[in-house]
């Protein structure tokens, strides 16, 4: 498929476009973001859909959010914005479930106790003054960074600190090596040929994945491996090496002595490096290398003088979008010395992220926490204010690449004392107007008086606010290299973002705890990750506690013994042990953050680990083998599958005059990121089943990603929804017609007459059933949920549906060429194709003639409606 | 029966169900009771609370429910089998065993219905499965096992209880005219009520043969489907251990020794609890204990069966899911007790009632081990890679389980209480019998 917009794409935009026009002049209130289309403002019924921003990092991705009665029910991508392209990721789509947790904070707190009514103008008026210290988070969106400027100003002496967990400190300093400037590597992934990943995971969750997932499908490029800890990104590589932490400096001085680099201050050696660099050099302009959290900065320097030397057209440089502001360790010091008295923290919890952030935040007189929750941070707080969600306020954003974008309101704010953050910021400055004001105000600026106002319009609707800020030109300084300490072998605590939590970020969230990450499968909680055979070394079976020492702190940890793990690497997933923030996140896991130094290191040396012999419980879903060998087929490339020959059956064959609704999932496109099942959740109302029951097996996930082993522990990932068979064998089982084929093909699922027998599920040969063992409908029974889909009361069957909600409403609207299912919508790299069989041109039909295209257990004579397309690797099966 | 023994009268039958219950039997009932009650807490919160509270899961969606639903039917099939040939063979050894027989397997009928309706997710709507005329013009799928499960169990309870009555007419005439002669007119009519009318008039004698005959023929055919229809609730699915056209024949083999072990125990305890020795004398134990031997014979041979039809056959996701079963433990203790731990009853010196009460609750325990096997371990391997978890069983299933044994035995219990456990018509009839010898000599 040609990149960029596609017809579809371009067909759902234009017809946004005419439905805004006709809804333009509406009386709306004017803090009201502004719908793409919708119908009946105000009522029940109504039913919007509007392009706005959300951020991940403090980088923005554009997204199109479904409101339903004023209530945001789906987030889907923008196909216009280039952090999105469409698609979504699991942080995206669980946006909708965080609007609506209860859990949200809705008053101000003063010292933990609710405050009277109008009592936040004294905690900001006791903000102002000298010494004013503010912490945001990294900081994109022009808006707050012109605010926080404007609150500089104001306040002489103060300080604007940016709170980042998931900063790579070592990368901004080679940066500055290498080129004087801070800027960020944009890998191009379709112009490169080889690529060699030095720890990097640009296919693993982050603000940029589904850019780099999608451009990453369309080029294709070699992809060389090495890393600590598996990652997505080397689940699917053609070659992966698990490397000790203390091994990436060497490998990348002895693969630039091989190529020549120049400047190279000192040479080393490695097994690896003459044929990586091989690669590297046959690629010649078309390679690139990246490096990723948890390098030094002498590797993340050798990876930018390499590239200078290969001349690599496959990157270019951009300055850092959330660049500025100071550190947090200055701030620490200063709140040890009982220097700081004014204190602003605006949506971030370094109480949780920061060992003795806490301690010595409780010597600062005046406080001012402002978020969405009471965390660990809103706790020792003098002030908690409650913020917005970001789809209630006003505010903008820049994506990975600069891109602009405007973030507007698509609910309306619980009211009261919660607040935006840019209309925080604009209490703090004591200014009047609305966070609308002041958004249109820094735009204004940009774009001018003149046509600022089709500008603003058109940005709203598009959900882009201009074009990606334009490659620096910058050239290698001769003194590059920075060598400093290396790392020593030895055990070493490297720790890195959860994929589902990041850092602690989204533990409220439910869908994402109870989601099996995509490698380790562990759901509600995590686990010290290690070598098997530091596991055998050590005596340590999956679950086995043991205390961690590092630097002087210690804690207690179970360990996982994960294939693919580098030998005494004991990866540390952040984002747990999490104290305070709301029933869901709170106690799970163990809190790796507490170990980690306060420069922010991501991989520290020296780590002791001790069995205590207790055991912890973890809820590792991990899949056993089939009876049946191929389920996930993989072969060489050019080779052909059989194609699928019928067999016998004594079932009557049905005929489908109109539509055959099929989908075809490509393994060699799919990268593990789980978007597709977490749009799953979202769309169809899946209930949260907890840690007791996702322990029993009895989680309710529609759609599993199954992940199958590959040589070099790397992995081949299976999206597996119900297969619609044509010769369903959980049909003719069930007693009371509960479950039944329909004239497209659709394995249909009558919840109201299911009594609960769970044949059908025995007779299930892919396992996609699920049964309501307990009634989980009040729990659902949230505005968030889709009203589209019903709820399953206790002791029924459910499954996937095929969306056939959405194909109804595509029929109601005479566009039945353009239905997609939640996980085809989601994915990014468009692995799962949806559609007509019948209809010769469609993507499914054509992915069918496909020489990959196989069905699984089509021995059995199922003939599913969900096919696959075999996976394609160096070497085939 | 043997000769030496004084010739037995009735009366001592009848006088087991009217004397007063003893401390052993207020204990018995006292147990029983409990046990009904914790099956009735265990009920209600299954309705309540639904199957939740149970260890289900994916792919293990049917556990204890379905291994007592498959065990009972063999228990009550294994008795009442044995109580039909006695009947239909005309053979001595059924004045003393079948009716007791019959009783067993009525209880362990009425048992094994509980499971059908329980088991489901929304047990009020078991009705559905019926075929009655309902407003949605929606028939129930006859395609499936589980229709032909409703009807089996259903015709299995009706059968089971007809023959089971139908036997008692006589002695419930006999009860009440004893009750009545000793003035208890109140229990005279509730014993005269199920009794007809019957007043022992040749023509009555007549028609009741028949009509017994008849129900005991009927019993026959109905012992082979019900085991079937419930072995095809597996043999017809995909599962690939399942997937067998010998599962039906399996369990009708398999499920003999845990039958004829449940009968065996309880003659033991009624020679003893009622003491009945006279009428369930030595030589019928011994007749019943070496029919569980060959009954462990015939399941010994269903095992090897299916041991070589799995391992040997081309197809290797049949081998690999039976490979699954053979690393756990069920199936090979099922094997020990309930196919060779029986074979001991072939030696005379072990056929005493001290040894026949264990190896026989150890055969039934054993097919119950069976039933594990193939309901648990049968599945717990898919076709495809999926997470799965073990199958732990709740406090609640146990509770069902314990609880629907304790009202097994609260209904044989109250059998032995308020009705003759040993039919006294036909042992009368022997006793004539015997006379006319004596005369015609």
């Amino acid at each position: 498929m040609s990149g960029g917009a596609t017809r579809r794409d371009a067909l759902r935009v234009m017809g946004a476009s005419i439905a805004l026009s006709a809804l333009a002049g509406c009386d709306e209130p004017d803090e009201f973001g502004h719908p793409l289309h919708g119908r009946g403002r105000g009522v029940a019924s109504e039913d919007a859909v509007f392009a706005t921003t959300l951020e991940l990092d403090g980088l923005g991705r554009g997204v199109l959010v479904r409101t339903r009665g004023g209530h945001p029910i789906k987030v889907e991508g923008n196909p216009r914005h280039p952090a999105s392209l469409g698609a979504s990721d699991v942080f995206l789509e669980s946006a909708p479930l965080s609007l609506h947790a209860p859990e949200r904070s809705r008053q101000a707190l003063q010292h933990g106790r609710p405050a009277a009514p109008g009592a936040s103008r004294d905690a900001f008026n006791g903000l102002r003054g000298e010494g004013l210290r503010i912490v945001t988070g990294p900081l994109s969106s022009p808006t707050l960074r012109r605010l926080v400027a404007e609150a500089l100003a104001a306040n002489p002496g103060s300080t604007w600190h940016v709170h980042d967990p998931m900063a790579d400190p070592a990368s901004q300093a080679a940066a500055l090596a290498a080129f004087g400037e801070a800027v960020e590597v944009l890998p191009d992934l379709r112009a490169a040929r080889t690529m060699l990943c030095l720890g990097a995971d640009p296919l693993g969750h982050g603000p940029a994945q589904l850019a780099l997932a999608r451009a990453w499908q369309a080029g294709r490029p070699r992809l060389l491996v090495a890393e600590a800890s598996p990652s997505l990104t080397g689940a699917r590589a053609d070659r992966r090496l698990a490397l000790h932490p203390a091994e990436f400096e060497p490998l990348a001085r002895a693969i630039a002595t091989e190529l020549g680099v120049a400047g190279l201050v000192a040479g080393a050696a490695h097994p690896a490096a003459a044929s990586l660099a091989a690669s590297l050099r046959e690629a010649g302009s078309e390679a690139l290398i990246l490096t990723g959290r948890g390098q030094s900065a002498a590797v993340h320097a050798i990876a930018h003088a390499i590239n200078a030397h290969l001349g690599s057209r496959a990157l270019r440089f951009v300055p850092a979008p959330a660049a500025g502001g100071a550190e947090m360790a200055p701030l620490e010091e200063a709140m040890r010395a009982n220097e700081v008295s004014r204190l602003l923290l605006l949506d971030v919890n370094p109480a949780h992220d920061r060992a003795g952030f806490a301690a010595a935040m409780g010597r600062v007189v005046h406080s001012v926490h402002i978020a969405e929750r009471v965390d660990e941070t809103g706790r020792v707080a003098s002030w908690h204010l409650p913020l917005n969600h970001p789809l209630e306020s006003w505010g903008d954003s820049r994506a990975f690449d600069g891109t602009p974008s405007i973030r507007q309101p698509v609910a309306r704010s619980p009211g009261g004392e919660v607040m935006g953050a840019v209309e925080a910021l604009l209490a703090l400055l004591g200014w009047e107007g609305t966070g609308r004001d002041a958004v249109r105000e820094t735009w204004r600026g940009a774009w001018g008086e003149g046509d600022f106002e089709s500008k603003w319009e058109e940005a709203l609707e598009a959900g882009v606010a201009g074009e990606s800020v334009p490659a620096a030109s910058l050239a290698l300084r001769a003194d590059w290299d920075l060598p400093g300490r290396p790392i020593p072998p030895g055990l070493a605590a490297h720790f890195a973002p959860d994929p589902h939590l990041r850092a602690g970020a989204f533990a409220h969230e439910a869908w994402l705890q109870e989601l099996p990450r995509p490698l380790t499968r562990l759901s509600w909680g995590n686990a010290a990750l290690v070598a098997p055979e530091t596991a055998a070394r050590l005596g340590l079976a999956p679950g086995d506690e043991v205390e961690l020492s590092l630097g002087g702190e210690s804690l207690r940890a179970p360990v996982l013994p994960l294939a693919g793990q580098a030998v005494d690497c004991v990866t540390l997933p952040l984002g747990f042990g999490r104290r305070a923030g709301g029933p869901v996140g709170e106690g799970r896991g163990f809190h790796a953050a507490a170990l980690r130094p306060a420069d922010g290191a991501w991989v520290v040396p020296d780590l002791t680990l001790r069995p205590t012999g207790r055991r912890v419980a973890l809820i590792a879903r991990e899949s056993q083998p089939g009876l049946e060998p191929d389920a996930a087929k993989v072969i060489g490339p050019g080779e052909r599958l059989p194609p699928f020959a019928p067999t016998p059956s004594l079932h009557q064959p049905w005929s489908y005059p109109g539509a055959a609704w099929a989908m075809a999932i490509d393994l060699d496109a799919c990268i593990g990121c789980n978007a597709c099942a977490i749009a799953c959740q979202a769309e169809n109302n899946v209930p949260v089943v907890g840690p007791e029951d996702m322990a029993r097996g009895r989680g309710l996930h529609w759609l599993r990603v199954e992940k199958h082993d590959r040589p070099e522990d790397r992995s081949v990932f299976q999206p597996v929804p119900c297969m619609h068979c044509e010769k369903a064998p959980c049909e003719p089982v069930c007693p009371v017609n509960a479950t039944l084929h329909d004239h497209e093909g659709l394995n249909a699922m009558v919840y109201p007459r299911c009594i609960g027998t769970r044949t059908c599920s025995n007779n299930c040969p892919y396992k996609v059933r699920r049964f309501n063992f307990e009634d989980h409908r009040r729990r659902v029974d949230t505005p968030a949920r889709n009203p589209d889909v019903a709820l399953r009361p206790r002791g029924v069957m459910e499954k996937c549906t095929y969306c056939t909600h959405r194909i109804q409403a595509a029929r109601a609207e005479g566009r039945l060429d353009t239905v997609e299912t939640a996980c085809a919508r989601a994915c990014p790299t468009r692995a799962i194709l949806f559609g007509d069989l019948n209809e010769p041109q469609s993507d499914v039909a054509r992915a069918r003639q496909d020489p990959r295209s196989y069905l699984m257990l089509e021995q059995l004579g199922t003939r599913p409606r969900t096919s696959y397309l075999a996976r394609v690797e160096e070497g085939g099966a | 029966m043997s000769t030496d023994t004084p010739p037995p009268s009735t009366a001592r039958v009848a006088e087991a169900a009217l004397r007063p219950l003893g401390w052993g039997g207020w204990l018995g009932f006292a147990l029983a009771g409990t046990g009904v009650v914790v099956l009735a807490i265990a009920v209600a919160r299954l309705l309540w609370v639904g199957i939740g509270v149970w260890g289900n899961n994916i792919p293990h969606v049917w556990g204890f429910d379905l291994i007592a639903y498959a065990w009972w039917i063999g228990v009550a099939n294994a008795a009442s089998l044995f109580a039909a040939v006695l009947v239909l063979r005309r053979h001595g050894l059924r004045t003393a065993v079948n009716r007791f027989a019959e009783a067993a397997a009525l209880a362990a009928v009425l048992a094994a219905a509980l499971y059908p309706i329980l088991h489901l997710g929304r047990p009020w709507l078991f009705y559905w499965t019926l075929p009655y005329p309902s407003t949605w013009g929606l028939w129930p799928q006859f395609g499936s096992t589980l229709v032909w499960d409703f009807w089996g169990i259903s015709a299995h309870v009706l059968v089971t209880s007809m023959f089971w009555y139908v036997g008692l007419i006589p002695d419930l005439a006999t009860l009440r005219d004893r009750a009545a002669r000793r003035g208890r007119i109140g229990l005279a009519r509730a014993y005269g009520l199920p009794a007809l009318g019957w007043r022992g008039s040749v023509a009555h004698w007549h028609r009741h043969q028949a009509a017994y005959r008849m129900v005991a023929a009927l019993v026959l055919p109905l012992l082979l489907s019900a085991q079937t229809v419930v072995a095809l609730e597996f043999a017809v699915t995909v599962v690939a251990d399942w997937h067998q056209a010998r599962l039906p024949l399996h369990f009708i083999a398999t499920g003999l020794p845990s039958g004829l072990g449940i009968v065996l125990a309880l003659a033991v305890a009624l020679r003893h609890g009622l003491s009945l020795r006279e009428f369930v004398d030595r030589g019928d134990m011994d007749l019943l204990a070496r029919l569980l031997a060959a009954a462990g014979i015939a399941a010994l041979l269903a095992w090897m069966h299916e041991a070589g039809t799995a391992l040997l056959q081309e197809d290797g996701t049949t081998r690999d899911a039976f490979l699954v079963r053979l690393a756990g433990p069920a199936w090979w203790i099922a094997v020990v007790m309930s196919g060779l731990l029986p074979q001991l009853f072939w030696w005379q010196k072990l056929r005493r009632d001290l040894i026949f009460v264990p190896i026989g609750l150890l055969a039934a325990a054993g097919v119950w081990l069976d039933r594990w096997s193939l309901v648990v371990d049968g599945v717990s391997r898919p076709r495809v890679p999926f997470p799965v978890t073990a199958y732990a069983p709740s406090g609640d299933e146990w509770a069902l389980l314990l609880g629907s044994a304790s009202f097994f035995a609260f209904a044989l219990l109250c059998f032995g209480r308020f009705l003759p456990a040993v039919s006294m018509f036909e042992t009368r009839h022997e006793e004539s019998e015997q006379e006319l010898e004596e005369e015609e000599r």
